[in-house]
């Protein structure tokens, strides 16, 4: 694995992290430093650790064994709370006090040691830099989810935190609202330089946002890298699998692209597979097969195709029902080579 | 029928006129009640913080065990702080029994359970990421124990009242380590089961209207507290 930033004074440092459940370790990282401004994002499938590990660098969740340094310091040494008073935290339900939105920006500046007559110039400032302090006299059942997801980020940001930690904050999100939100979180760590660890299963945020990724599968690093890295080249079967990869016999891909290839598998990334209604010449990307199943979100079709193994491919909406494409349908594909990566 | 309308204007003329008894004993009823309930959300509200928030072995236990304690029966409270308190008891030297002390102890017996049971459950509702959010915005333990208090304030003004009503209606632990003394010990539940057993209904009837209207005012006047909280 590569990329570790070497910074004497990064963020967030995890030196051989466990932590365990019952009997069972859910948990265990190695070595892993966020620098200072850096974002750093988690990606991984549901239950692979993400959350966990950023609990454990909030000192929110206490590791079995290893060593969690923030800002150089560790976590037991400097005093817990005076550590976390230097980090913000977003979790994917805004987990709001009952009191209005801007009480709940006052109550965490006065936590980190605002003087009471700031707290509310500075509560103001912040709620109308995430759009809505005209929502500052609003109680949490007042407001919609991604009003109260900006007032949790407006609290995290007040603080004025050296490393924030987001817990899938946009997940639980409408497409627009996340699609807004995540462009203004972009700006707002661009702007304040803040460091941040960023827990997601969603690509696109991922490389938006963050300069590395971080692929946890099954509690276990699985591969660490600048973004664009991770999301050309995955590590592992396992990674390319959750970052949407087909994964093919690397002879198989290799007979289709007419290429010499030594790998064991060949990976075909998401919307590297297109529909190609008119058929084509094998050896020129062109392959062949049968329709296994049609899937759909967000406005966007996406087939299964048997080649000899499956390929999945990427198709709109409305493409999918003019060729009126459904299990068992044949369909020939074109696949990109020069985006697959092999294995 | 007869009986009842006797009853109701015996009441009625007691209350009206001011009876110098029947105030005294529903002051003191206050008095005790009041004291007993105060005591034990002292001691509740810190138990069932407590109950719900720390970790530690036996804790499922202590929290079946406050939950078993909303149903003690008021005797036995009353016949364990007898015990205690009887001439030849551990504490007997003390001659609290037959005492408004006695009272608030057996009181506090039934009430404090109560509230804290109430209190744990409460608290134990709220969302595990609230809890997280606390610590995460860099809350101390007096300032995390405190705006967890402040979320669950709805339900913990319900574990008061509830401790509140467990003691005010109750009669068996009252008659037996206050004895019902005359000008001492003798409180609206306890005066009202004497009239009955005297038979005069409508000393009893004004006994019971009095209580009645006690429990509605502390039920109202908490529940306009809830409601003016809900709005904010």
């Amino acid at each position: 694995m590569s990329g570790v930033p070497q910074s004497p004074a990064a963020a967030l440092e995890l030196r051989d992290v466990r932590v365990v459940r019952g009997r069972r370790e859910v948990l265990h990282v190695r070595a892993l430093e966020v620098a200072a401004g850096e974002t750093l994002a988690v990606l991984g499938p549901n239950g692979s650790g993400k959350s966990t590990l950023l609990l454990t660098g909030a000192l929110l969740l206490e590791p079995a064994a290893g060593e969690v340094r923030l800002f150089g310091r560790l976590g037991a040494e400097a005093g817990r709370t005076a550590l976390r008073r230097e980090t913000a935290t977003v979790f994917q339900d805004a987990a709001l006090l009952d009191m209005s939105a801007r009480e709940n920006v006052e109550v965490a500046l006065g936590l980190h040691g605002t003087p009471r007559a700031d707290r509310r110039e500075r509560a103001m400032h912040w709620l109308d830099r995430l759009g809505v302090a005209h929502l500052a006299a609003s109680r949490p059942h007042q407001l919609s989810g991604g009003e109260a997801q900006r007032v949790s980020l407006a609290r995290a940001f007040a603080v004025r935190p050296r490393l924030l930690f987001l817990d899938e904050p946009f997940a639980s999100l409408d497409y627009a609202t996340r699609a807004t939100l995540v462009g203004d979180v972009q700006s707002l760590l661009v702007s304040e330089s803040t460091a941040a660890l960023l827990a997601t299963h969603d690509h696109s945020e991922a490389e938006l946002l963050a300069q590395r990724a971080f692929v946890l599968v099954g509690g276990v690093p699985a591969q660490l890298g600048p973004v664009e890295d991770v999301f050309r080249q995955p590590a592992s079967l396992e990674v390319a699998r959750f970052l949407g990869y087909s994964v093919l016999p690397a002879a198989l891909l290799a007979r289709v692209l007419a290429v010499e290839q030594r790998a064991t598998w060949g990976l075909v990334p998401p919307r590297s597979a297109q529909v190609s209604p008119g058929g084509g010449a094998p050896g020129a990307g062109f392959v062949s097969g049968t329709v296994t199943a049609v899937q759909g979100a967000l406005g966007q079709g996406r087939i299964l195709v048997d080649v000899g193994a499956l390929l999945a491919a990427e198709i709109a909406v409305s493409e999918l029902r003019a060729l009126a494409l459904r299990p068992g349908s044949a369909v020939t594909l074109r696949i990109d080579a020069a985006r697959v990566a092999w294995l | 029928m007869g009986l009842l309308l006797e009853a109701l204007q015996e009441a009625w003329r007691l209350l009206v006129t001011g009876d110098g008894d029947v105030y005294s004993i529903t002051l003191r009823t206050g008095a005790i009640t009041g004291i007993s309930t105060a005591l034990s959300a002292l001691v509740g509200l810190p138990v069932g913080l407590a109950l719900a928030l720390a970790r530690f072995p036996g804790q499922r236990w202590l929290v079946a065990l406050a939950n078993a304690g909303t149903g003690m029966p008021p005797v036995v409270a009353g016949l364990f702080v007898s015990i205690l308190l009887w001439r030849s008891g551990p504490f007997g030297a003390l001659h609290l029994i037959y005492t408004p002390t006695a009272m608030v102890l057996a009181q506090f017996l039934i009430a404090m359970p109560v509230i804290a049971a109430v209190t744990a459950g409460a608290v134990m509702a709220l969302p595990p990421s609230l809890h997280l959010q606390i610590r995460a915005m860099g809350a101390g333990t007096v300032e995390y124990l405190w705006l967890v208090a402040r979320e669950a304030r709805l339900p913990l003004l319900v574990a008061l009242m509830a401790g509140f009503g467990s003691v005010i209606s109750e009669v068996g632990a009252s008659m037996m380590v206050g004895g019902n003394l005359s000008g001492e010990t003798r409180v609206l539940t306890t005066a009202a089961v004497l009239e009955v057993s005297r038979g005069r209904m409508g000393t009893a009837m004004a006994l019971g209207i009095i209580l009645l209207t006690l429990v509605l005012a502390i039920a109202f006047a908490l529940t306009i507290v809830q409601q003016r909280s809900q709005r904010r």
